[in-house]
């Protein structure tokens, strides 16, 4: 049994790569809030799943890391960048020069969609060629790396490297803009919903290859998607948003076997997946709040079977739910109770008694 | 539950697309995508069929030749035992016309917002598939059909939303007005293309169960056409319906949904299996083929067209195309259906 469940590597909590204090994005003159107080750090060597729903916050959390929030955003807050040899560094102090060295050789990033990432007009091996001369790197040394990467990645390298970006299908342009992201060797890779664009089976397939370039690299990521159950197997962790802000954050065991807030149960509960009895799933009521009128006390509580005048009136600080596992929710305990998880009979005895200790 | 009698019969399609080579090919040949390539199928009454794959298998092509939207270039689509094409051509004496049938097979598309007119109010927008059905309704009596449709698919007040325009609508709530839109035309069949696949994870349960929920009402069949096999399983399962696993333009294997999940043949389908993600946190292992990337469709792979990337192809299969086999419950294009084929005693695949 242990040897087929995920492994998980303790991440050194010690040694976080990123922390990010009380990072808040604000719009219209700072009234309205499209990240709320997040305070978290991203350790290094893991893989750390951010998932939320459209208009939950998540995109500003990881364009934050690199304060690289879209105009006319306002990031303000803390988020600062341990690199593993040398002093701290303040992100949001640094000069556009400065912004501009960390961003691939420190942190690089990922988005959606790779087209609009390459220059449709440029080879993709010129790419990897200016990303390095940028930034002051060997071109040998790392075109070399280039094809060694490509070929992790199942991809041919000559023919990658001497194709037009829309020579290539989408799941090959993808992989290619990965290997791009990684050629200067960062301590962190941000990718924001990195595969969603693509069918199922690319997807998939271009996570197992993550997990084995993690390894191998020994990589930091954090990943930004609305599919829990598609990052479940290469995350260390999760962190659940809601209402622009992250309302759970635990491990990923933790998190899908005993979740300890009604938004995460109810999420979990809704998402189709092979492993449910399918009369069991259940779409959440309602939707979820615009920036402008996010509700009084805990966001979540017109939607929440477990909503008191508490949860009306008074906004939940985090609680320590066990190790490393906090939620924003008065009634924690109360929800793993009450909003059974619809697929823990298929889990095992792990699900039964994980958790908790 | 599906019924007895056959809506759409679909005999042997082919869909070729000529595709001529790009100016930098001087005097290169056209080449011929084969987009749907032999495939046969029947859809009853009340019946769900999911069409699932990767992009490029030809889900969409297949979905769309099955309700009259594209011509296949080879085989038949008959509706109700009539050939459509030869309907629209005027090729046969009957009383059927063009228009019925194009009433009676809609479609309602990943993008809702593209294929709802953004400068129409919804009361306009669902009055037009009225006034298509039954042009004798007045205007109170079409207002009050809107409206109770409107509240049947949760957008209350209706007459609130029936105001407003389809930018002022989440994207769940314009694709339950495209929903309402097809359902108004009372079709036979609808082509749900991807529809859901937009939407965020939370919805799409909600969205599939009000599809399902309304097919009884307004009795009709639906073909789905999702990347998901979780989503094909969901919907499928919950109508007695058949799910289709699409490769490279035919169909790999099809059969009832929860045959097609427990119990799969075809290595392909183990793929997709593979490829679907569950929360049970077990490593699914290492990519189960030998190629991640799909085949140019241009140049689709001699035998069985699986044969360059599946994980049990062995050298019969690059020799002869596997034909349909039963199996089951399923219907199988793979050779080890067959335990007396060569395929048994002939070498295994290892490039
Ligand atoms: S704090 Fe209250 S409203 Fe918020 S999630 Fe917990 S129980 Fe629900
Ligand atoms: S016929 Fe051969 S190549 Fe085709 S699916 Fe079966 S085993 Fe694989």
């Amino acid at each position: 049994m242990a040897s087929t469940t995920v492994e998980t590597r303790e991440p050194d909590s010690e040694d976080p790569v990123v922390e990010l204090r009380n990072a808040s994005v604000t719009y219209d003159d700072g009234n309205s809030y499209v990240l709320d107080h997040v305070s978290m750090d991203v350790h290094r060597h893991e893989v750390i799943g951010v998932i939320g729903e459209s208009g939950s916050g998540k995109s500003m959390l990881a364009e934050s890391m690199l304060d690289s929030i879209p105009d006319p955003g306002v990031l303000r807050g803390q988020v600062r960048y341990n690199p593993s040899e040398g002093e701290p560094i303040d992100v949001l102090d640094l000069t556009t020069e400065e912004l501009r060295q960390l961003r691939w050789e420190e942190i690089s990033m990922v988005f959606q969609g790779a087209m609009s990432s390459f220059n449709p007009t440029m080879r993709v091996g010129k790419h990897f060629e200016e990303t390095l001369s940028a930034h002051d790197a060997d071109i040998d040394e790392g075109l070399a790396f280039a094809r060694e990467l490509l070929q992790d990645l199942y991809l041919e390298p000559d023919r990658v490297l001497n194709s037009y970006p829309h020579e290539l299908s989408g799941g090959m342009q993808q992989r290619a803009l990965i290997a791009l992201s990684l050629v200067l060797e960062p301590e962190l890779l941000v990718m924001d919903e990195p595969t969603a664009a693509l069918d199922l089976l690319m997807q998939r397939s271009i996570l197992r290859l993550l997990r084995e370039l993690k390894e191998k690299y020994d990589l930091t990521m954090v990943f930004i998607t609305h599919d829990l159950p598609l990052i479940a197997a290469l995350a260390d962790r999760l962190a659940i948003m809601y209402a622009f802000h992250p309302v759970e954050i635990g491990r990923t065991e933790e998190i899908v076997q005993n979740a300890a807030h009604p938004y995460t149960r109810a999420l979990l509960n809704s998402t189709p997946n092979l492993d449910a009895p399918i009369e069991e799933m259940v779409p959440i009521p309602g939707s979820q709040p615009a920036p402008i009128n996010v509700p009084d006390g805990c966001a979540y509580h017109p939607r929440c079977p477990l909503a008191d005048e508490q949860c009306r009136s008074s906004k939940p600080d985090y609680v320590s739910v066990s190790d490393r596992h906090t939620s924003a929710c008065y009634h924690w305990d109360d929800a793993r109770d009450e909003i059974a998880l619809n697929y823990s009979e298929n889990l095992g005895d792990a699900a039964r008694s994980g958790g908790d200790e | 539950m599906p019924g007895d009698e056959v809506v759409l019969s679909l005999e042997d399609i082919e869909v070729h697309f000529e595709n001529k080579s790009s100016l930098l090919d001087f005097g290169g040949e056209s080449e011929t995508v084969r987009a749907v390539d032999g495939v046969s199928l029947d859809i009853y009454e009340r019946d769900v069929i999911a069409l699932v794959g990767e992009s490029g298998c030809g889900k969409t092509t297949l979905g769309k030749t099955s309700i009259g939207l594209q011509r296949p270039t080879g085989g038949s689509v008959k509706y109700r035992g009539e050939d459509i094409w030869d309907i629209r051509d005027g090729k046969v004496d009957t009383d059927t016309e063009w228009a019925d049938i194009r009433q009676s097979l809609q479609i309602i598309h990943q993008d809702p917002g593209a294929s709802l007119n953004p400068n129409r109010r919804l009361v306009s927008i669902l009055s037009e598939p009225l006034r298509q059905v039954n042009p004798n309704l007045s205007k109170q009596e079409k207002r009050e059909r809107i409206y109770a449709l409107l509240e049947r698919v949760g957008m209350t007040p209706a007459a609130d939303f029936a105001e407003r325009y389809p930018h002022q609508l989440s994207g769940g709530e314009q694709q339950r007005v495209a929903l309402c839109r097809a359902l108004l035309m009372n079709p036979d069949v609808i082509l749900a293309d991807e529809a859901i696949s937009a939407l965020d994870v939370s919805l799409r349960v909600e969205m599939m169960d009000l599809m399902l929920d309304l097919q009884e009402e307004f009795d009709t069949s639906y073909v789905f056409i999702s990347h998901d096999l979780s989503n094909a399983r969901y919907f499928t399962a919950h109508s007695g319906g058949r799910i289709g696993v699409m490769y490279l333009g035919q169909i790999a294997e099809i059969g009832p949904a929860e045959a097609m999940i427990q119990d799969p043949h075809h290595p392909y389908t183990n793929v997709l299996r593979w490829a679907t993600p569950d929360l049970s946190l077990q490593d699914a292992g290492e990519v189960p083929m030998r190629k991640i990337d799909i085949p140019d469709p241009v140049d689709p792979p001699k035998g069985c067209n699986f044969q360059t990337r599946c994980p049990e192809a062995r050298e019969a299969c690059r020799q002869a195309d596997p034909q349909s086999y039963h199996a089951e419950n399923q219907r199988v294009r793979c050779f080890r259906e067959d335990e007396d084929h060569e395929y048994w005693e002939s070498p295994e695949l290892t490039d």
